[in-house]
């Protein structure tokens, strides 16, 4: 018997080409979904209640596409941030505290100045996010060039610092005189949180409560659009990829590899800033230490499900979206605890991360010489 | 070749799944209620209960279990059907409201929502379905509605309660208390309790009460801290500590189990629900627990909301101290009737524990 056609098919065609890029992702997608049934069976659930249930969550309904929408969002730009660091072969773990920086950014501006028009507000409460976040990322990128300092850990360590920079913001003070932070709500009693974003500066809705979506949407499309054009269709965005693919090499050839290590880190963290300023401005109209970026750290598992491609996280975004939008309806509909879809997601980046587990169980070939090398290898070696 | 590849890929999954079965894998507390599948469509109960949690588990042996325990016992009392409740446990801080929206879409009558987080969502669903009664655990009620009931505690009635035993028992004249932090108003209020119940036995007695000084998403989860200022407490001379804050309050208990004259000369007080059951690394010393009855409350709002008779605004469940357990018989009797006479008094009012004057 012949192997599947998918895996021969000539690689110079463009149509191939995709298809092929889909492969490996829908393969793990697949895979871990099979997994999490098992996990289910094993735990005496049934697994065709629990994916029907979280079918039905995601597109069941305006409601369910609504939930998938408004997850998808974040999920676009946390993983577009990943994904432009990994193309200049960077490894930016910080879109959790960079998305904080973004989240607190906006509120700061999003509370204040009253009276502003919303062209005014809104563009500038955004933009803020958006400095936060690039603020963020850059540190790293330049104590990469000046120290050495590797960016992994440099951006692990800055999520922590971004959450509880958030948190000290917003703190309450306490009953023993300690001087509550500078944009806690002063009506809110012990509770830590800002206070409301004036109407002028929150993302008008597209479709109003019980939908809950808002314009924020098109932001991210027209993000992906931006990167993908940045990346393929600049100059910049050449020297990005140079970079990336051998630093030396672009160095040589006249590269600014420092300037585009800097630059690039910036953008990225402004990516999960902007991710953070359009949550908060958007849907939650507020900023609390619970609004964590949890959701920057999944931006890595959309960026290499999405190929580190701007089309590939679109992709892996609205999955995920899916997943996270249909998760309660599955418990609901079926009784299996919604954390089964946090395994799947965490085994899905098992799989994508180690494409070889997928090319043995689905026996596909080896990979062809041109596309073996993967965005992820080189990150640790090149300085 | 061809043969092989479907068992290849059989196998690979029976070993991923063996490997993931080695891991806690998830179960539900209670399966009754969210057992069945697909019942959204199922009209044989006319009555019907959901409860949302705050993010965690429905078995967190703390409010969110408490809550959902209710839900089964008034289930039973008023012989609904195990698909008639059922829970959503959240996952994500952002999602309260579109978990309510739920049980609202699917028709049921009472939503229970379980902590202080879900307030806000909580009193936004309920104003914007009247028709449906909404349950509050832990949610004060700043302005009255007819179809939300806040269910709060007196937690300075349980804390003094937890003072009397520990200034009674102290010998030492000196006793503490480890606390999650002041920006939470009733862990302030189980302190003062504690402070005022130790003192009514004592007048003299010296309380050392720590609370922790991280923002509000350290101060509960920290169980190192808890440990170390427990520590710091028995080496100042303290015999009774109270440990109240969550898993920070659980680390100060383990800690004091392990002191030498654990359960003999050092004892400790646990917090919110019968510490002897959730923490059982606690037991050589744990003589009580200042609870929160959250489980009889929510059994007494969902019967009324079946009786139609479901009242809106605040309602107070009960604080008591937990059962001694294995110190029943070390717990003279005078002591016994005095807590007695105490809850009592401070149920009637003729005691007054102070907080909030």
């Amino acid at each position: 018997m012949r192997r599947p056609v998918l895996a021969t098919a000539s690689p110079t065609t463009g149509i191939a080409r995709t298809l092929r890029a889909l492969l490996i992702p829908s393969l793990a997608l697949l895979a871990a979904l099979l997994a999490g049934a098992v996990v289910m069976i094993l735990s005496g659930d049934d697994p065709m209640a629990a994916y029907g249930g979280l079918f039905k969550g995601a597109f069941g309904d305006g409601k369910g596409w609504a939930r998938t929408i408004r997850k998808t969002i974040p999920f676009v730009l946390t993983g577009l941030s990943v994904a432009l660091a990994f193309k200049v072969s960077l490894f930016n773990i910080g879109a959790s505290g960079q998305f904080v920086m973004g989240s607190v950014f906006a509120v700061a501006v999003g509370i204040n100045f009253e009276g502003l028009p919303v062209y005014v507000h809104l563009p500038l409460a955004l933009i803020a996010g958006i400095a936060g976040g690039l603020l963020w990322g850059a540190i790293p990128g330049i104590l990469k060039v000046y120290t050495g300092a590797h960016e992994v850990i440099v951006t692990i360590m800055l999520n922590y610092v971004a959450s509880l920079l958030g948190g000290w913001t917003v703190y309450a003070g306490g009953t023993q005189g300690q001087t509550p932070g500078p944009l806690w709500d002063r009506t809110a009693g012990a509770i830590s949180e800002t206070p409301d974003v004036l109407h002028s500066a929150q993302i008008p809705w597209l479709f109003g409560p019980p939908y809950r979506v808002h314009y924020g949407v098109f932001l991210a499309l027209a993000a992906a659009i931006l990167v993908w054009w940045l990346i393929f269709k600049t100059p910049l965005g050449f020297e990005m990829r140079t970079v990336g693919h051998n630093m030396r090499a672009a160095r040589y050839a006249g590269i600014r590899v420092n300037f585009t290590i800097i630059l690039t880190m910036a953008l990225a963290g402004g990516l999960a800033g902007l991710a953070g300023a359009i949550e908060t401005l958007g849907l939650n109209h507020k900023f609390a230490p619970e609004f964590g970026g949890a959701v920057g750290f999944d931006g890595i598992t959309v960026a290499l499900l999405g190929q580190t491609h701007p089309i590939g996280v679109l992709l892996a975004a609205f999955m995920f979206g899916a997943l996270d939008g249909g998760a309660a309806t599955m418990q609901f509909e079926s009784g299996v605890p919604a954390d089964i879809i946090q395994i799947i997601q965490a085994l899905v980046l098992a799989f994508v991360a180690a494409p070889l587990i997928i090319r043995l169980i689905f026996r596909l070939r080896p990979q062809s010489q041109e596309d073996a090398g993967s965005a992820v290898s080189t990150s640790w070696g090149g300085t | 070749m061809k043969a092989s590849r479907p068992v290849k890929l059989l196998v690979f999954l029976t070993a991923l799944a063996l490997l993931l079965a080695a891991c806690p894998a998830p179960m539900p507390a209670t399966d009754s209620g969210s057992g069945a599948a697909g019942t959204a469509g199922d009209m044989a109960g006319e009555f019907k209960v959901g409860l949302v949690t705050d993010v965690g588990r429905v078995n967190d042996r703390s409010f969110n279990q408490s809550a959902w325990e209710g839900v089964v016992a008034a289930a039973e009392a008023l012989g609904l059907a195990e698909d008639d409740i059922k829970y959503i446990e959240t996952q994500d801080a952002k999602d309260y409201a579109d978990n309510m929206q739920q049980f609202i879409d699917a028709g049921y009558n009472v939503i229970v929502s379980v902590g202080f987080a879900l307030g806000d969502a909580t009193t936004a669903a309920a104003q914007e379905n009247p028709d449906v009664f909404f349950i509050g655990v832990d949610q004060f009620q700043g302005e009255a509605m007819s179809n939300l009931a806040g269910l709060i505690f007196n937690e300075d009635h349980s804390g003094y309660l937890a003072g009397v035993l520990a200034g009674s028992l102290s010998r030492t004249g000196t006793i503490a208390a480890v606390l999650g932090t002041d920006l939470v108003p009733p862990v302030v209020a189980f302190n003062e309790g504690y402070i005022a119940g130790a003192k009514s036995v004592n007048a003299d007695i010296n309380v050392i009460s720590t609370y922790h000084p991280g923002e509000i998403s350290q101060a509960f989860v920290d169980p190192e801290w808890g440990a170390a200022t427990a520590k710091q407490a028995l080496d100042q001379g303290a015999d009774v500590i109270f440990g109240a804050g969550g898993i920070t309050g659980n680390g100060a208990l383990q800690e004091i189990a392990t002191a030498d004259g654990a359960g003999e000369t050092v004892f400790c007080i646990g917090v919110d629900t019968d510490q002897w059951n959730t923490v059982p690394a606690a037991q050589p010393c744990l003589v009580s627990s200042a609870m929160k009855l959250i489980t009889p409350g929510v059994v007494e709002l969902v019967t009324m909301a079946s009786d139609g008779e479901f009242p809106g605004g605040n309602y107070f469940g009960d604080a008591d101290l937990a059962p001694f357990h294995d110190f029943d018989d070390m717990i003279a009797q005078e002591l016994k009737d005095l807590l007695e006479e105490t809850k009592a008094g401070l149920i009637d009012g003729s005691i007054d524990t102070g907080y909030g004057n």
